[in-house]
């Protein structure tokens, strides 16, 4: 891997002194024990089948055609869309437009490890699954051979990140008035045993990754959909489960998927109001300044008739 | 494949077999086409594997080296998948043009191969938290003719079913050094334990209905497919009978193509998933142990490479 010499890397066998604290040296029951009391609450509070409040807003970055803001509690991530360009290097013509997505991890996002600022494998395959999640919902014929740029700019990962830039997509493409089939909402759960964390924090997800000693069913599931279509647009799971865990696991994805619909459309219904808002005011300005001038141009012509 | 081109009247052909479960070249929806399977073909390797399905061409090669397990899985070994795909395959693949592809199949196989459940790593553990053995499992693409990632971990299971690795006794020394104690004998090695290793299976929608293993002339009618990795049957792999009946759990499920699919379709492609692969896994065993009773009983005569 490429390494940035521009700081001091330390040893190359160097472990994060972290590794040997208390809270990294816990066994799997341990962990099992930490994230779900007996009462079936989560650690942060939240029952297994509930998701955590979302908090989102467009018109974030102003430099950008269109922008969107998502927070999850602790997952924080910032879209910004860019205006239609030209498909650098390519000789044939697309039919298609493209959608060219980049998704990058804050050095300091997340809690085991600091992020390298060259694109790591991770980063590269979230970029492949938000794309492959935006393609079916863009309407890409209206726009061939173009290309749109979706960034997505990871400041805190506090897990479930891929659904929460799938969000944030949606909401910046709808902002840059690119033209959709459906608002695009997505959800993630993790599996471990019969248990399933609907909307999982890092470390629920970090649980679910670990392969248990039994064979129970665990893994990560984030799925996304056009809720009024009815059409899923990406899904993708790791881990090892089987049919009846997919699938229940589905149906409750589902349900999540179109519970965000109402919401994303009050946010992007809100930033149509605020555009007109802003629009009237901008002209009702311009009016004023127009008739100012105007009179300005009156008296002076009254001074010229007088010379 | 580019350069095909299909008329309206050929494609609504295909469509309406496959909604009849019978395709053009006489399959039923879960058929694949003969395959070819040789191993043991590179001396340099410690396992290798070369597979032919219709005019895809696939060889596949697995390196040993010696490591340390990463800090938060001291008693695990590591494995990693490098796919080339050569320009011989097509002259698109020149540069760099393949590399999008060859990203996107390793990562997926290193996605099925993460879990436990799906391959045990703790078989490549030498001293725990000290040495272990990392696999690199190198894939060269050496014709393309469609239906990669089945090719693909076809011929990855092939591979490791034949590696073997020699045994080395690790002692602990004075000041925490390990000491590797490798035997003189060139045939003290063990082989590895890959019955629970996973399969990938395309399922390409055309229609609402999905087959396996499509030809060039149905991937053009299809707009997604659906990549599901499946874990295989360890029973069929081994002459033991009281071996659990685990296996055929999903491992990583994933969708490619600028496409999306309903949920109902969704449920059925994983469950026609999960036949295919059951199917798929008994016939690669029965060849697999086939072809190492015929290495023992006699020494192969060689005659050219790729034949």
């Amino acid at each position: 891997m490429p390494l940035d010499y521009r700081r001091f890397n330390g040893p190359e066998d160097s472990v994060s002194y972290k590794r040997f604290t208390k809270g990294y040296l816990k066994s799997y029951d341990e962990l099992y024990k930490e994230s779900l009391d007996d009462k079936g609450v989560r650690k942060d509070g939240r029952a297994l089948s509930e998701a955590r409040s979302l908090f989102a807003r467009t018109d974030m970055v102003s430099q950008a055609k269109g922008s969107s803001y998502v927070e999850l509690r602790k997952t924080k991530v910032v879209c910004s869309v860019f205006d239609p360009r030209e498909i650098p290097h390519q000789n044939e013509f697309s039919q298609l437009g493209q959608i060219f997505c980049e998704v990058k991890f804050a050095p300091f996002s997340c809690p085991r490890r600091r992020r390298p600022h060259v694109p790591d494998a991770e980063e590269k395959a979230l970029s492949v699954a938000l794309r492959k999640a935006l393609e079916p919902t863009v309407c890409r014929h209206m726009f061939p051979n173009y290309q749109v740029d979706v960034f997505i700019y990871i400041l805190e990962n506090d897990g479930s990140c891929l659904s929460a830039a799938i969000n944030a997509a949606g909401l910046a493409l709808a902002d840059a008035a690119v033209p959709m089939y459906d608002v695009i909402t997505s959800c993630t759960v993790a599996i471990v045993g019969e248990k399933m964390f609907v909307d999982p924090t890092e470390a629920e997800e970090n649980l679910a990754t670990i392969s248990p000693s039994t064979p129970i069913n665990h893994g990560i599931i984030t799925l996304s959909m056009l809720s009024e279509l009815k059409q899923i647009s990406d899904f993708t799971q790791v881990g090892s489960m089987d049919v009846e865990c997919v699938v229940k696991a589905m149906d409750i994805l589902d349900k999540e998927c179109a519970r965000l619909v109402p919401l994303m459309q009050k946010v992007l219904v809100a930033n149509v109001l605020k555009c007109f808002e802003t629009r009237k005011r901008l002209e009702e300005e311009a009016n004023e300044k127009e008739q100012l001038l105007n009179a300005k141009m009156d008296e002076w012509k009254k001074l010229l008739k007088f010379t | 494949m580019a350069g095909l081109l299909l008329s309206q009247s050929e494609k609504l052909f295909i469509v309406h077999g496959v909604q009849d479960d019978y395709r053009s070249d006489g399959r039923s929806n879960l058929d694949y086409r003969p395959m070819e399977l040789e191993t043991d073909l590179v001396d340099t390797a410690t396992g290798s594997a070369r597979l032919r399905l219709a005019n895809t061409d696939l060889l596949v090669a697995v390196k040993t080296e010696i490591d340390v397990p990463s800090p938060d899985k001291p008693d695990l070994g590591k494995i990693e998948f490098n796919v080339d795909c050569s320009a011989n395959a097509t002259p698109q693949f020149e540069g760099r043009g393949g590399d999008q592809l060859a990203v996107g199949i390793a990562n997926l196989m290193q996605a099925a191969y993460q879990s436990s459940q799906a391959f045990n790593l703790k078989q490549l553990c030498i001293f725990e938290g000290k040495q272990c053995w990392k696999l690199f499992v190198d894939i060269l693409i050496l014709e393309c003719g469609g239906n990669l990632c089945d090719a693909v971990s076809l011929a990855v299971k092939a591979a490791l079913f034949n590696t073997r690795i020699p045994c080395v006794k690790a002692i602990l020394m004075d000041g925490g050094d390990v000491d590797l104690q490798l035997s003189d004998d060139p045939f003290d090695n063990k082989l590895l334990d890959v019955g629970t290793a996973p399969l990938l299976v395309t399922l390409c929608k055309i229609g609402d209905k999905c087959v396996v293993d499509p030809s060039a002339e149905e991937e053009s009618c299809s707009v997604v497919s659906l990549i599901v990795g499946i874990t295989g049957t360890p029973s069929c792999y081994s002459d033991q009978e009281n071996l659990a009946e685990v296996g055929g759990k999903f491992s990583t499920i994933d969708m490619n193509g600028p496409g999306s699919v309903a949920p109902k379709t969704l449920k059925d492609a994983i469950n026609q998933g999960i036949v295919a692969a059951k199917l798929l896994d008994k016939a690669l065993a029965k060849a697999l142990i086939n072809e190492r009773k015929e290495n023992i009983r006699t020494k192969k005569s060689s005659y050219g490479f790729l034949k």
